[in-house]
């Protein structure tokens, strides 16, 4: 029977975040243009243009992220995506019924009866939500009482599942379709090498490219495992309630995630590593000097909202650091947990929606979502819930692509009419 | 008091940390990671051949090429047993 591990849950429940990123006050050194995000014309440059003073163009800019930023994130979920797409319509293992279920989702929905079958979903929905809002409670309270050592504990676990267990299992059932035979000590090597340095890249150091590619692929291994193992109608519904719970657990004062982001500034120290996709550079903090120290640690908190997968471990502070000056690029950070949910919602809706007009109508909606909780969160600057909007519409499309313009379209076929 | 981050742009890392990161990087490809001395390969391949003379690259030049040398090795390795494997396949019957 499979199951999934709590550390997965755990692994997305906390990070449905869109978080700024903050500009520290301090010029310094103009980073590689084509890593930059700032090239773009709104913002300060301030960070980049020596001898600015960063106070003014903080108050010039409306808008704190332009276009550039919101192309940086549509590519990499436009990727998991493309990754959950691809697995799904050509692996038929994902799309498959299956009598096994999550422990989290107990009741089946093989009933016939339509009352009782939202009955079952909306029952899974309640324990799989609680379920989650649990672990993020749990790990709130571990944090504030500093037990760092088990909460990196219980990362590293979760991490190394997903990075060996799921991508063994990924890889036999793309094996199998294509019916190709791979000897055992091969695919050991392969998922060694695959697994390994996905931890080093994710929780140490690496390239920074590599290291987003692994997020992505992790994020979209765990996508696979909830489209497969995730009855349908409870899929669409713990959608909707995860969305909700998001958009509390960030916005109200109360919230979990809130709390979380606000100890994390009390103590100027940035949240968890390996949870979170960063489009920008970080930078090397200096020990020596506090001052930036701490404008880090604000920048980064912040940032560590948005659920990127940048690492910002206090882990890797094991040396001592050079003098150098702290700066950090301007960029967006987006929580793992969303790239795994926008994804859950394409795949689902490629898996058991009509054709590919859905599954395209399910992409849109997701990106438009995306770019309207940027335009928030320029606005607002302050860390937002991801899922909520781009949720909503994908729902939204999904429901009435699926019932209004496939069987439109269909007709219209049926009738040689083009339109 | 203050924390540290890693930064991922070899650019901003003093030489030092480079080489030894180069150097962590090559010795940790000996725990049959081949994809390891790969990624040590690409990543440092600017800093070692294309970068103006500093002090360290010439240590960071020899981890670069015995980790394509390693990287060699094995791709060797794997290509001919994977050969092997599928050529007599049927006939082991595994």
């Amino acid at each position: 029977m499979m199951s999934v591990s709590d550390s997965d849950e755990e692994l997305y429940n906390e990070r449905t975040a869109l978080v700024p990123a903050q500009n520290p006050p301090v010029p310094s050194y103009r980073p590689d243009p084509e890593l930059s995000p700032t090239e773009d014309s709104d913002n300060k440059t301030a960070g980049l243009d020596p001898g600015v003073e960063p106070e003014e163009d903080e108050e010039e800019e409306p808008l704190k992220y332009g276009a550039k930023h919101v192309i940086m994130l549509f590519v990499p979920v436009t990727l998991c995506m493309a990754v959950v797409v691809a697995t799904i319509k050509s692996v038929s293992f994902y799309s498959e019924k299956t009598t096994q279920q999550l422990i989290y989702t107990p009741f089946s929905e093989d009933t016939p009866d339509v009352g009782r079958r939202l009955l079952h979903s909306v029952l899974n929905t309640a324990i799989m939500i609680s379920v989650i809002v649990v672990m993020t409670v749990l790990l709130v309270v571990l944090y504030k009482n500093r037990c760092y050592k088990f909460i990196h504990g219980w990362l590293i676990l979760s991490s190394l599942m997903l990075l060996f267990w799921f991508s063994f299992m990924y890889l036999g059932e793309v094996f199998r379709t294509y019916n190709v035979a791979v000897d055992y000590p091969t695919i050991a090597m392969v998922i060694w090498n695959f697994g390994a340095v996905g931890m080093l890249c994710i929780h140490w150091k690496g390239p920074l490219q590599l290291q987003q590619a692994y997020l992505i692929l992790i994020s979209a291994l765990m996508a696979l495992v909830f489209i497969k193992y995730l009855p349908e109608w409870s899929t669409w519904v713990i959608l909707g309630a995860i969305s909700v719970y998001d958009l509390v657990a960030v916005l109200s004062p109360k919230g979990p995630l809130r709390m979380l982001v606000e100890t994390a500034q009390e103590r100027n120290e940035p949240i968890f590593p390996a949870l979170i996709y960063s489009s920008a550079m970080m930078w090397t903090v200096t020990m020596a000097n506090p001052a930036d120290g701490q404008r880090f640690e604000t920048g980064s908190d912040e940032e560590a909202e948005l659920n990127g997968g940048r690492a910002e471990p206090q882990s890797r502070c094991l040396r001592p650091v050079t003098e150098e000056e702290l700066e950090e690029e301007r960029g967006v950070k987006l929580g793992l947990g969303d790239f795994i949910f926008y994804s859950v919602l394409v795949g689902k809706a490629a898996a058991t929606g009509g054709d590919w007009n859905t599954t395209l109508a399910c992409f849109v909606a997701i990106l438009i979502g995306l770019c309207l909780t940027l335009l928030l969160l320029a606005i607002f600057r302050k860390a937002l819930p991801a899922l909520p909007i781009s949720i909503a519409f994908g729902l939204i499309f999904y429901f009435s692509t699926d019932f209004l313009v496939q069987p439109f379209m269909d007709n219209l076929a049926n009738h040689q009419f083009y339109i | 008091q203050g924390h540290c981050a890693f930064t991922m742009n070899l650019e901003r890392l003093p030489n030092e940390e480079k080489l030894t990161l180069c150097r962590k990087y090559y010795l940790g490809g000996f725990a049959l990671l081949p994809f390891l001395w790969f990624v040590n390969v690409v990543w440092f391949f600017k800093e070692a051949f294309i970068k103006p003379p500093f002090t360290e690259q010439t240590q960071i030049k020899s981890y670069v090429k015995r980790s394509a040398l390693g990287l060699l090795f094995w791709v060797s390795v794997l290509t001919t047993w994977i050969t092997i494997y599928q050529h007599f396949r049927a006939q082991w019957g595994e």
